[in-house]
């Protein structure tokens, strides 16, 4: 595989490109491929994709994508040229399981097939901002869901109650993450389960000091350095990057294409969505990635559903599950906040999706969240919950897309709901929704049963 | 804006200006500002109607999922370029001053789109957009604001560890006593209203529409 001193030797040789130019490049490029290989929404409520030709196209088309444009490194403004032949054998070489944590919380991730009947592997949170005085108890709530196999960390932006504000106090509340984490998983009996060390920024010395087998990030657990949208990367991850290598942690990263954006539509993000993890994995080594598309309209919680998305999502990873061995999770990420019910009926939906397209299950949280108001444990379980019902229904695609265009329609005319903090809607000293989630929930849970899927 | 003086000639020209722009046909938008200099038409009219109406469609087209980021983009610079050839048909005392916003990503963040997305809308609003890019020192903003003679900072960030850089901004505003000179606009995924306001800046933008209103009625 290309070796990272390979990609930091050409982030410093490469031809010069200014943002702007490599920005129209990416869209010239991606829409010229969505056409040659004949890339096209088939319309309606396709909410899953069956043409098995498909993800072989997108494939090549992505491979073709990064073999014209490589990857865009923003610090120097140069581009990383990548041949054809060393990304296919980058492809080739990638791991397809990875194994983290420790003693008997030692867990491994590994590549689940489409429609498989394997059950998912399971990131229950974070990556949702908390304040510090309920954070060891958040960690040890998410921890104590069982089938939860690592856990990542969260921004704050207080520590000590001094605001967060340049490169000294990032790095001190950058331990208190991880100090937190420990402690965390430790109050829930996890002592050995893998932490995934959420950046509180993208600065190298943010990157590295959390580096502690005492009392931060051990060998075993792993870091979050992701690709920025349209295939560029950063100089500092890639030094944490090489780092890591050393020290032997894994890497996850977010490798979602953004419809709506320079990509182009729900097609190019495709071309985007297939060739960014595996840009990530050759700029950063990660191996593990929330894949998919996801659109800007709804990351703004401005829709809940646009048409193609989900389509979209599905081809990018039948694509990835067939072609390459990345690792792909599904950021089960809904327009609406948590203790409402469309927010319960989104995450049944993307989690359904998950499972019979070769996703595990990543961190579901509000797309716009905010303080204390991103996720509770509950959305994490119930995620699980629903992917569990569907491999044990056998769910095919045929069949999932038949439920999933069901509970779309319960989203018609509806607009996102803002939700509630994580204090108001859920109980922390007991691991439970407060009584009227809990109605909520039940009553989703009676809707999706309606439907079809057997849940108890 | 009446157009009723004009002849229906006239009339068809400033649509088609405006059509050419939604459409960002670039070779056919240019050609026809030059031929309503040529015409002798108001430039404003081509300005305030054509430009302006055509901008909002574009802004439009980007909210219903028609158009992508990238059309953002080359309309804004169309209408930039659109402008500057319409200018010249005006006298220069009755040229007036474009509203000028300094934009960015604030200090220790990398994340571009919502900035971007921002920065071309604000553009396609017709105002004179200086995107200073990502990671931007407060420091920066200000000499900028100062050197371009801005109305406004807007600031984006999408880290709650970030957002303390916004406040920074305004503070180093105060400090250096220029204040007043800027609007200041923030904006970006953990930002919210309450947290403009506590931090004292003027306006706040949940998205790109908003940012946009927010600016105009900040700039009226």
């Amino acid at each position: 595989m290309i070796s990272l001193l390979d990609i930091a030797e050409r982030i410093q040789t490469g031809e010069k490109v200014e943002e702007k130019q490599w920005d129209m490049e990416l869209f010239k490029t991606i829409s010229s491929l969505v056409k040659k290989y004949g890339i096209e929404f088939p319309g309606g409520d396709c909410f899953i994709n069956i043409d098995n030709s498909l993800p072989e196209r997108a494939f090549e088309a992505a491979i073709e994508c990064l073999e014209k444009l490589g990857i865009y490194c923003i610090t120097t403004k140069r581009r990383v040229k990548l041949g054809r032949e060393e990304t296919l054998r980058a492809i080739r070489e990638a791991p397809s399981e990875i194994l983290m944590g420790e003693g008997r919380d030692r867990r491994v991730w590994r590549q689940r097939k489409i429609e498989g009947r394997e059950k998912l592997n399971v990131c229950p949170g974070h990556h949702t901002p908390y304040t510090e005085e309920i954070a060891p108890l958040v960690v040890k709530n998410f921890a104590q869901i069982t089938r939860a196999d690592f856990i990542e960390g969260f921004n704050f932006s207080k520590v000590d109650g001094r605001e967060i504000i340049g490169p000294p106090m990032e790095v001190y509340a950058s331990r208190r993450q991880m100090g937190w984490m420990r402690e965390g998983i430790r109050k829930a009996g996890r002592p050995g389960m893998a932490i995934v060390y959420y950046p509180i920024n993208t600065r190298a010395e943010d990157l590295i000091c959390v580096m502690d087998p005492d009392y931060g990030l051990r060998r075993t657990d792993g870091i979050l350095l992701s690709l920025l949208p349209d295939l560029k990367m950063e100089q500092d991850m890639l030094s944490a990057a090489i780092v890591y290598e050393e020290y032997g942690a894994f890497k996850i990263s977010g490798s979602f294409a953004m419809a709506g954006g320079f990509c182009g539509g729900v097609e190019g993000a495709i071309i985007e969505g297939i060739a960014k993890p595996i840009a990530a994995m050759i700029a950063y080594r990660d191996y593990i990635h929330y894949t998919g598309v996801e659109h800007i309209h709804m990351l703004n919680a401005k829709e809940i559903l646009l048409p193609g998305v989900n389509w979209a999502r599905s081809v990018v990873n039948q694509a990835l599950n067939r072609f390459t061995h990345t690792i792909c999770m599904r950021w089960v990420i809904p327009t609406s906040g948590p203790g409402t019910e469309l927010n319960l009926l989104e995450i049944a939906m993307q989690s359904i999706e998950a499972a019979v397209n070769g996703m595990n299950l990543y961190a579901p949280r509000h797309c716009r969240t905010a303080i204390n108001h991103g996720q509770t444990p509950l959305e994490a379980e119930w995620m699980i919950e629903i992917a569990d019902a569907v491999i044990e229904q056998e769910f095919n695609r045929e069949t999932a897309s038949v439920l999933i265009t069901k509970i779309a329609e319960l989203f018609e005319n509806k607009t996102p709901q803002e939700g509630y903090s994580i204090t108001e809607c859920y109980d922390l000293i007991h691991h439970r929704p407060n009584p009227d989630y809990e109605k909520v929930y039940n009553n989703v849970k009676s809707q999706l049963k309606a439907l079809g899927l057997k849940l108890f | 804006m009446d157009l009723s003086k004009l002849s229906p000639k006239h009339n068809e020209f400033l649509d088609f200006l405006k059509q050419t722009i939604i459409e960002i046909n670039e070779e056919k938008a240019v050609e026809m500002a030059q031929r309503i200099i040529d015409e002798q038409i108001d430039p404003w009219l081509a300005i305030k109607y054509s430009i302006a109406e055509a901008a909002k469609i574009v802004g439009e087209k980007f909210d219903c999922g028609d158009y992508f980021l990238p059309h953002l983009v080359m309309a804004g610079d169309l209408i930039e370029k659109l402008v500057a050839i319409l200018e010249k048909g005006i006298p220069s005392d009755k040229l007036e001053k474009k509203r000028v916003i300094v934009i960015g990503t604030v200090r220790g963040d990398m994340h571009s789109v919502g900035k971007n997305i921002v920065a071309t809308m604000l553009k396609a609003g017709g105002f004179e957009v200086h995107d200073m890019g990502v990671d931007v020192p407060s420091s920066s903003f200000i000499q900028r604001a100062i050197e371009v003679k801005a109305d406004m900072i807007a600031l984006s960030s999408l880290l709650t560890t970030t957002m303390p850089y916004q406040r920074e901004v305004i503070d180093e505003l105060k400090s250096e006593g220029v204040r007043t000179q800027f609007k200041v606009m923030i904006g970006g995924g953990p930002v919210t209203r309450e947290y403009a306001e506590s931090i004292g800046a003027d306006g706040y933008g949940k998205d790109a529409i908003e940012a946009l209103e927010e600016a105009k009625r900040l700039l009226a």
